[in-house]
């Protein structure tokens, strides 16, 4: 039986309006699993994935990953020192940088080591051909390709992924899609998706979570 | 009713008021004091004729009046400064004053050499020292050329090398003594400056009053600005501390400089012109003026102020040519950047 | 109909350069004094000044640029990124140094800090010391210099790294927090190397009003390329010579904007696409929340503050009658005009090169655009030079015959000089703007069957409205503070605030000084009061 790796209790947030986007949520995910969180747009997914990695706080509940706290009564572990990583849907590459050395950035090591990882991780997302071009001159699925390559280099136990293949078109989506998969699969990392297609979730996903009402359910 | 009536005479009055000050005389000066605003007044009532002012710097003055050339619509350039006048008049600038008026009330060496100018007050470039620390004896007989001497190391407080009066200054010691002795000179006098020239003429009177430096170098009406209280109560109690000593007065007397003025050559007003030099220089308006600004007055008829004349009135003064000084001004820079004095 | 249209479209492709060619003319008449005669003063200066000037101007530079950066950086990061005390009305104050001209601060640094300033005084009584005793160190050198210059021009620097800190993605920064980096790491690894390009832009301004002023560095004595300028035109008696030092700086400039152009080309990446994103400040507390406030508040205190309170000091000094005097007024209103007009002129021109430049309107639009820039750098006085020169020219043979009256000596020679010194600012501003507009937008709009007219007046005009309002500001601003060419080029009775200030604080009369020089700063005050509003109105979270 795999051991709970990500568990939410309770959590609810709200943004300064007032409004509760997310109502005593409860979550777990398993080492090695990849769950899907479903639901329309603006419904809160976003936020879901932001406070399990920290970049938001939530008004009341808990966070434990790998047997610690990350959020608490006391507690708040800051997002840098989190080691879970995240695939924004802006994918938000740096601007200045090269693909290459949008992968490098998180690594750690010798410049040589730094190298070889992200040639490693450009080469399983199938984005080498682009190492030396800039993030503007690439389209949108190269973008996030790079993206996930970046988040994966550091190899964390946990990768979040918000809409990774929304601005896709439907070849190049199952391709990254499964290519992804595979991936993860292979290197036991535990994931979690948001996304809004419920056939998309039903083929990458162990698990899914619907979304609703400051509400989550598990359907599948 | 009433109102229009009102209206209508003001109207009338402004158009007639026009044609009345239709006469003018347009005035480039580099003199900025407000009381030279009421001299132009006077003289407007005096005589009807309008004035029309453009006060900068000398140099810009000089350079516009140079650019406009012809089309000038300058009639009379106003400046302090020999060396001023000089480069004015070298540029071909002035026209010949012929005024006998002028002539009788102007001594020759404070006009160009063809009456291309002529002054309209002086002051003098001399010596302000504490007088809690030296009395007017001890100090007797110092003549600028006793300044190098390694006696007043670290004591002597003047203004930058930039500043006009202090080239003017070095240039009739040029004039004087060659330009050899003069940068012997210059040099013992850097190295006895009390701080790197810094501030105006006043800041170095200041510096004496505060014992920064036993002796300073500044223009003469300075002192009595700063007796007058106009400057506020810092300036007339610094003012109270010192005591001017006229220089050189067993030689060849204290440095004289000039406020002074000259007919643009391309004049179109040139009689309004020369009549406006006269005023300058009868009576009221030189009383005025000295009243003022604390210069001396080129009328023998008028006394300076009672604040500046209590520091000595008849002391020997340099008599010669200040039309020198703007020829060796140059030459006079080029040293002073030489011996370092910045 | 058509006819029309294609008269419009001749005009729009002529005009600006016809204008070009106007605002440049006077900058070549300059610099083409350095293929006149070279006399022998050259060899005086080569011997006993020129070094001086060279190392002073590189120190200058050196220690403006890193105290600057250092603030308006400093600055625009926190208030971009965190919350703290009293940092609301911080995040628009702190661009108020603007207001004040390096002159006036020097004047003002003077009054405090000389051994028997205000400041002196003041600690001199609390602490009942000896008389001679001096607390403050002595400004009137190069480093007073430098304190003065990166006090009152950090702004430039601030306003243009927050846009950019704002309009970079927030994302970007939480993608670097996910790789592990915490706010320090983050701050040198990503956000410094991010608003390179509008921290070299603002540095740029920073170096150029640096090396153009002449009244601050003239009052510290420090002797620079502007003073020796100054000294050789005017104590040597050679405006050749003068005008020849001129085109060397003008040539050191020019380094400065090519470094510029070259950094800004390198990463020409568009901004577009950022999506504000409401993310939570983090919250300052404590021992932070102060050090944070005291960083922000300290530059708006020695740059703003004090001179502001010793202008007060003096003012209360001197009897009122003068304080709102006719002339006074009268420079008021002088200066407001002039400044409105030059600001509207130098917008619209602006406007058009930058719109024709984005079409690819060929180099010689594209270079002289660049080369007009150059005038900001010209010190006034020489500019006003090479405008009377160029006026003399047209009058001599052309305005005699067909406009009766003289070109010398209008209004038209002062605002010559406004826009080709200002026409930089609208220009960087206007520029920067149309760079964070993405080229695809232009490629969409195009391709929905818009002319590139209708896309300048429907699509980049509405975009542009934050740009060309900055860009106005930043004009008037300019003109209000100006002074050595308003000094040569103005008509008769035609004073402005700045050459009221100049001429009585020239004399060390500070105390008559106060009046002009307070509204000075008052009247900047009002283009930078809007500009903060603007700062207020782009705070991360309102889209």
């Amino acid at each position: 039986m795999k051991r709970d790796l990500l568990v939410l209790k309770n959590i609810s947030f709200e943004y300064e309006s007032d409004k509760e986007i997310l109502s005593e949520i409860n979550l777990s995910l398993k080492e090695g699993e990849i769950i899907g969180i479903l639901g329309p747009s603006g419904i809160g997914k976003s936020s879901l994935l932001r406070l399990i990695t920290g970049l938001e706080k939530p008004k009341t509940g808990e966070i434990f990953y790998n047997n610690e706290t990350l959020c608490g009564e006391k507690i708040f572990v800051p997002p840098n020192k989190r080691g879970i990583g995240l695939v924004l849907q802006e994918k938000a590459l740096f601007p200045h940088l090269n693909s290459l050395e949008n992968v490098k950035f998180g690594l750690r090591g010798s410049k040589a080591s730094k190298e070889a990882q992200a040639i490693k991780f450009l080469k399983l997302l199938k984005a080498e051909k682009f190492a030396k071009t800039y993030p503007n001159s690439l389209s949108g699925g190269e973008q996030q390709r790079v993206a996930i390559a970046r988040a994966l280099a550091p190899e964390p136990k946990t990768v979040l992924l918000d809409e990774p293949f929304s601005s896709l078109d439907t070849d190049l989506r199952r391709d990254l899609r499964n290519d992804t998969r595979d991936l993860f699969k292979e290197t036991n990392t535990s994931s979690i998706i948001v996304t809004h297609e419920l056939e998309e979730a039903k083929v990458f996903c162990d698990r899914i979570y619907k979304l609703e009402n400051a509400n989550i359910e598990e359907i599948f | 009713m009433k109102n229009i009536n009102v209206l209508s005479t003001l109207l009338a009055l402004s158009i007639f008021t026009n044609f009345v000050f239709l006469s003018e005389v347009n005035i480039y000066t580099s003199r900025h004091y407000d009381s030279d605003v009421m001299l132009y007044e006077s003289f407007t009532e005096l005589t009807g004729i309008k004035v029309n002012i453009i006060s900068s710097k000398s140099q810009a003055l000089i350079e516009r009046l140079r650019s406009e050339g012809s089309n000038s619509p300058a009639d009379i350039f106003i400046t302090v400064d020999a060396g001023n006048l000089w480069k004015a008049q070298n540029y071909g600038l002035f026209r010949r004053i012929n005024s006998k008026k002028i002539n009788e009330i102007v001594p020759k060496n404070l006009r160009g050499e063809n009456n291309e100018w002529i002054a309209l007050a002086k002051r003098s470039r001399v010596i302000f020292y504490n007088k809690d620390i030296y009395s007017k004896a001890d100090l007797q007989g110092l003549s600028y050329k006793d300044l190098s001497s390694p006696k007043w190391k670290n004591k002597i407080a003047i203004r930058s090398s930039n500043n006009l009066y202090n080239q003017s200054l070095v240039a009739s010691m040029i004039a004087k003594y060659g330009e050899s002795y003069t940068e012997n000179w210059a040099k013992g006098l850097v190295e006895n400056f009390a701080r790197k020239p810094q501030g105006n003429d006043r800041a170095q009177i200041i510096a004496v009053a505060n014992n920064e430096a036993d002796l300073a170098i500044a223009n003469s009406y300075y002192l009595g600005l700063m007796l007058s209280g106009k400057k506020g109560e810092k300036q007339l109690n610094a003012g109270k501390k010192v005591s001017i000593l006229f220089p050189s007065q067993n030689e060849e007397g204290a440095h004289i400089n000039i406020s002074g003025a000259g007919i643009i050559k391309s004049s179109k007003n040139y009689d309004n012109a020369i009549k406006f030099l006269e005023f300058m220089l009868s009576e009221q308006a030189q009383k005025h003026l000295v009243e003022n600004t604390y210069e001396y007055p080129i009328n023998k008829n008028v006394e300076p102020s009672a604040l500046i004349s209590q520091f000595g009135l008849n002391f020997k003064e340099n008599i010669s040519k200040v039309s020198e000084f703007g020829k060796f001004n140059s030459a006079a820079l080029k040293l002073m950047d030489r011996v370092g004095w910045q | 109909m058509a006819l029309l249209n294609q008269l419009l479209k001749n005009m729009f492709r002529f005009a600006p350069l016809i204008f070009l060619i106007i605002l440049i003319t006077p900058l070549v008449l300059v610099l083409l004094s350095l293929f006149g005669e070279y006399n022998d003063n050259w060899n005086h200066l080569y011997n006993y000044v020129l070094p001086n000037y060279v190392v002073n101007s590189i120190l200058l530079i050196l220690g403006v640029s890193v105290l600057s950066t250092i603030l308006g950086v400093g600055t625009a990061w926190l208030m971009t990124n965190f919350d703290f005390a009293n940092k609301s009305w911080l995040e628009w104050a702190v661009i108020l140094p603007l207001a004040v001209p390096p002159y006036i601060l020097a004047y003002t640094f003077t009054g405090l800090f000389d051994s028997y300033g205000s400041a002196n005084e003041l600690v001199k009584t609390l602490f009942t010391l000896d008389e001679n005793y001096a607390f403050f160190p002595n400004v009137r050198n190069i480093f007073g210099a430098i304190i003065v210059f990166a006090f009152t021009l950090y702004p430039y620097i601030y306003l243009t790294t927050r846009m950019a800190f704002i309009n970079q993605s927030r994302s970007l920064i939480e993608a670097g927090k996910l790789l592990g980096f915490n706010n320090w790491a983050l701050f040198f690894r990503l956000a410094v190397p991010l608003v390179r390009p509008a921290l070299i832009a603002g540095l740029a301004l920073v170096i150029m009003e640096t090396l153009s002023d002449f009244g601050a560095v003239e009052h510290f004595a420090v002797q620079t390329f502007t003073t020796g300028i100054f000294r050789t035109w005017f104590g040597m008696y050679d405006l050749n010579t003068a005008m020849q030092l001129s085109s060397i700086l003008m040539i050191f400039i020019v380094f400065f904007i090519l470094i510029e152009r070259y950094e800004r080309n390198r990463m020409s990446f568009t901004y577009a696409g950022s999506t504000f994103k409401k993310t939570s400040k983090k919250k300052l507390r404590g021992f932070k929340s102060l050090c944070a406030f005291v960083f922000c508040f300290s530059p708006l205190f020695i740059g703003f503050i004090l001179p502001i309170i010793e202008l007060t000091n003096w003012a209360i000094f001197y009897p009122s009658e003068y304080f709102f005097s006719m002339n006074i007024l009268n420079s008021l209103f002088n200066t407001a005009t002039m400044g409105l007009i030059a600001g509207i002129i130098c917008t619209i021109f602006a406007l058009f090169i930058n719109f024709l430049n984005r079409f690819g309107g060929g180099n010689f639009l594209k270079l002289s655009s660049q080369f007009l820039s150059l005038g900001y750098a010209l010190p006034g006085l020489v500019l006003a030079v090479g405008i009377i020169q160029f006026f003399s020219l047209i009058d001599n043979n052309f305005s005699k015959y067909f406009l009766g009256f003289s070109l010398v000596g209008s209004l038209l020679g002062l605002l010559l000089a406004y826009i080709i010194k200002a026409y930089a600012l609208a220009n960087n501003t206007i520029e920067s703007g149309f760079q964070r507009i993405s080229n695809s937008i232009d490629d969409v709009s195009l391709s929905l069957n818009g002319s590139k007219l209708k896309i300048f007046y429907k699509v980049h005009m509405p975009l542009m409205k934050t740009s060309i309002f900055t860009s106005l500001l930043l004009v008037i601003s300019e003109v209000i503070k100006e002074l050595p060419a308003t000094l040569i080029l103005r008509p008769f009775n035609f004073d402005t605030l700045a050459v009221t200030t100049y001429i009585y604080a020239a004399e060390e009369r500070m105390y008559e000084a106060a009046s002009p020089a307070i509204m000075i700063v008052l009247t900047g005050l009002i283009p930078i009061i809007f500009l903060s509003q603007l700062i207020r109105d782009s705070r991360p979270g309102k889209s």
